[in-house]
């Protein structure tokens, strides 16, 4: 079985991302709150970067992975890749949802507002919704197989509406009134790029860990459920 | 040649069965004019303020319109059990794709321009000399709408929670739709020059080509199941 | 809908199992070198970060090096120029305390803007020199911020990390697993 052996080496190699991205984030956390100096114009607010970045970053990297799990699955039609595109799904929605939170603290003391219609906030609360359509369309639906190519085939056209809300939204800024607050131009000083790139690639590292734990988890249910409904059917007769 | 009888012959049959029952098209009609006479009662009728929120309004009806035909458009096609037959035609699937979304938009850009009086009556617009620039917005807009409501309808259309689902997925990805829509409809309220909202058009245009051909490749995987 | 793991865990009483054992062991380790982290944050802020209110000043004789936080009064600011210092009056809760600032002219240096100022303080003329000024810190919304994203992370992965090891366990109980092997 492919799938067995795919699922033993996830449980083999986890460790690896998850040690690494934890020492990434120790590392990248310390000098980010510790050592890294504050901003000229944003002050000390300018830490949030430091787990804002990452946790968007890390939503688009997850749907990325959810699109081409998707097609893939379509392609190939293997369940083990449809497990994957599902963890990939719940961990984009985490993390979009932390990046929105994140992203909205962070702008209450630099733009002194909650929320602004920027194209990529707008992008990622789109990203947001589309996600919990995903996961609303799939436990809606019963048969294993139909679950799973009715969400490749939702991930896929989500993923490709997101540029076009991208480009729509910064039109339409740009038309009605000049962004007085622009997420752009952030220039970053050296020792606020070491913090940051730590937190990047740790984080990377960690989706790949959570991505290989979600993945056997939701294999493993499936493996259960059909084991018990054997069992049961067994029993019946 | 068998491919494009196949389009033509849902999209007619669609547009007769609707015909004959008027069962979706007297909801959605009604449904709109809802909103419409709302709309009048709650905003004060100065000509600046009709300016300002009517490209709102317009699309706030065509947008529930569409939920509420779009999403039934497999409903009837799974009622009648004509899914397995659909899956048993010997031609590429997009065909029927393309004949229901055909349907589909000839029947939501036909409601739309019933519609367009009564905004016209309630609101006191003076859009006449305008309409055949708002006739086409609304087609490009439509289009878009009609292409991700039919994919959607039968992504939707065997699910438990069909009515829920189907706003659900098409609201958020429609986004592009309505924003470019309702910018297209301002200006031309506005009277400002063609230039100023084209790119709007171009926008919706790219929207509906990547939608049509993207759903047109994906139909299949629908109707396989 | 209850998951599959919530209904075998009703029916089955867990052995005391190596992986889970391992689970939270490496959590508490895990979480203990956060809070580390977390400590030493909360170190630096209050070394370089925190600052006081004048009123809290107004009760040292005088000091260096210390961080005053409060609000320019109104019509208070007189600008310097080539040579002579900014001149204007700090107030927060009620007390105030006039300051002087050698330096360049910013963009925070506006009357009714709170700011903080830092420099030494001569207590018996109520008089703050300040060498330095900065922006409010508003460690609370980096708190915030950080408090909000970490800990609901480390909670979903805790949890899916649980789920597997609880699954591993059910699935190698299940009877089932024997049948399949023979059949």
């Amino acid at each position: 079985m492919l799938s067995t052996r795919f699922i033993g080496w996830l449980r083999r190699y986890e460790k690896w991302f998850g040690i690494a991205a934890v020492i990434l984030m120790v590392i990248g956390l310390y000098t980010g709150l510790v050592t890294s100096s504050a901003d000229y114009y944003q002050g000390e607010v300018v830490r949030i970067m430091y787990v804002h970045v990452p946790f968007a970053q890390t939503a688009m990297f997850a749907y990325s992975t959810l699109f081409f799990c998707s097609i893939w699955y379509l392609w190939k039609r293997d369940p083990i890749v449809d497990n994957a595109a599902h963890a990939a799904a719940g961990i984009a929605l985490f993390f979009t949802a932390g990046g929105l939170l994140t992203g909205s603290i962070w702008g209450k003391p630099t733009w002194n507002t909650w929320w602004t219609w920027d194209p990529r906030l707008t992008s990622f609360a789109i990203l947001f919704l589309t996600l919990v359509g995903y996961l609303m369309l799939r436990t809606f639906l019963d048969d294993k197989e139909k679950r799973a190519t009715f969400g490749a085939i939702l991930a896929i056209i989500g993923f490709i509406d997101l540029p076009i809300v991208h480009f729509s939204v910064e039109w339409w800024r740009s038309l009605h009134q000049p962004l007085s607050v622009s997420t752009r131009g952030v220039s970053i000083a050296a020792d606020m790029a070491l913090p940051l790139s730590l937190m990047s690639i740790g984080f990377t590292l960690l989706f790949t860990y959570m991505l290989m734990v979600r993945t056997q988890m939701l294999y493993l249910e499936y493996l259960l459920e059909a084991k018990q409904g054997r069992l049961m059917s067994e029993e019946r007769l | 040649m068998q491919f494009f009888s196949v389009i033509r012959w849902i999209a007619w049959k669609d547009l007769l069965s609707e015909y004959r029952n008027r069962e979706n098209i007297s909801s959605m009609f009604f449904f709109a004019i809802n909103v419409i006479l709302i709309f009048s009662f709650s905003f004060s009728l100065d000509p600046e303020t009709i300016k300002e929120i009517m490209p709102g309004i317009i699309w706030v009806a065509f947008g529930f319109t569409a939920i509420i035909g779009l999403g039934k458009s497999f409903l009837v096609e799974v009622n009648n059990d004509c899914m397995e037959y659909f899956q048993m035609l010997p031609i590429p699937k997009g065909a029927i794709y393309l004949g229901k979304f055909l349907g589909n938009f000839l029947f939501m850009l036909s409601v739309e321009i019933v519609l367009f009086p009564l905004f016209v009556l309630f609101f006191n617009l003076d859009i006449l000399d305008q309409f055949l620039k708002l006739l086409l917005i609304s087609t490009v807009a439509t289009i878009g709408l009609s292409a991700l409501g039919t994919l959607f309808s039968a992504l939707t259309v065997q699910i438990r929670a069909r009515e829920v689902m189907f706003p659900i997925l098409l609201l958020p990805l429609s986004v592009p739709i309505f924003i470019g829509a309702v910018e297209a409809t301002r200006g031309i309220l506005s009277g400002d020059a063609f230039a100023l909202y084209r790119h709007w058009i171009e926008l919706l245009v790219v929207f509906d080509v990547i939608f049509v051909v993207v759903s047109f490749w994906i139909f299949e995987f629908i109707l396989d199941y | 809908m209850r998951s599959v793991c919530e209904i075998g865990l009703k029916y089955r009483i867990l052995p005391e199992g190596d992986p889970l054992k391992g689970l939270y062991l490496r959590w508490a380790v895990l979480l203990s070198l956060f809070g580390v982290i977390g400590l030493l944050g909360w170190g630096r802020y209050n070394r370089e970060v925190r600052a006081q209110e004048p009123k809290a000043l107004l009760k040292i004789s005088s000091g260096s090096d210390l961080r005053v936080i409060g609000r320019i009064e109104g019509g208070s600011l007189v600008r310097g120029s080539e040579g002579k210092p900014f001149e204007f009056t700090l107030s927060g809760e009620g007390e105030q305390v006039s300051v002087n600032f050698m330096g360049e002219d910013q963009d925070t240096l506006r009357e009714l803007k709170t700011i903080v100022v830092i420099g030494s303080w001569d207590g018996e003329n109520r008089h703050f020199k300040a060498k330095e000024i900065a922006l409010i810190p508003n460690y609370d919304f980096i708190t915030w911020a950080y408090l909000t994203s970490l800990i609901p992370l480390a909670f979903f992965i805790f949890r899916m990390e649980r789920k597997v090891a609880l699954l591993y366990i059910m699935i190698k109980e299940e009877k089932a697993y024997q049948r399949e092997n023979l059949s």
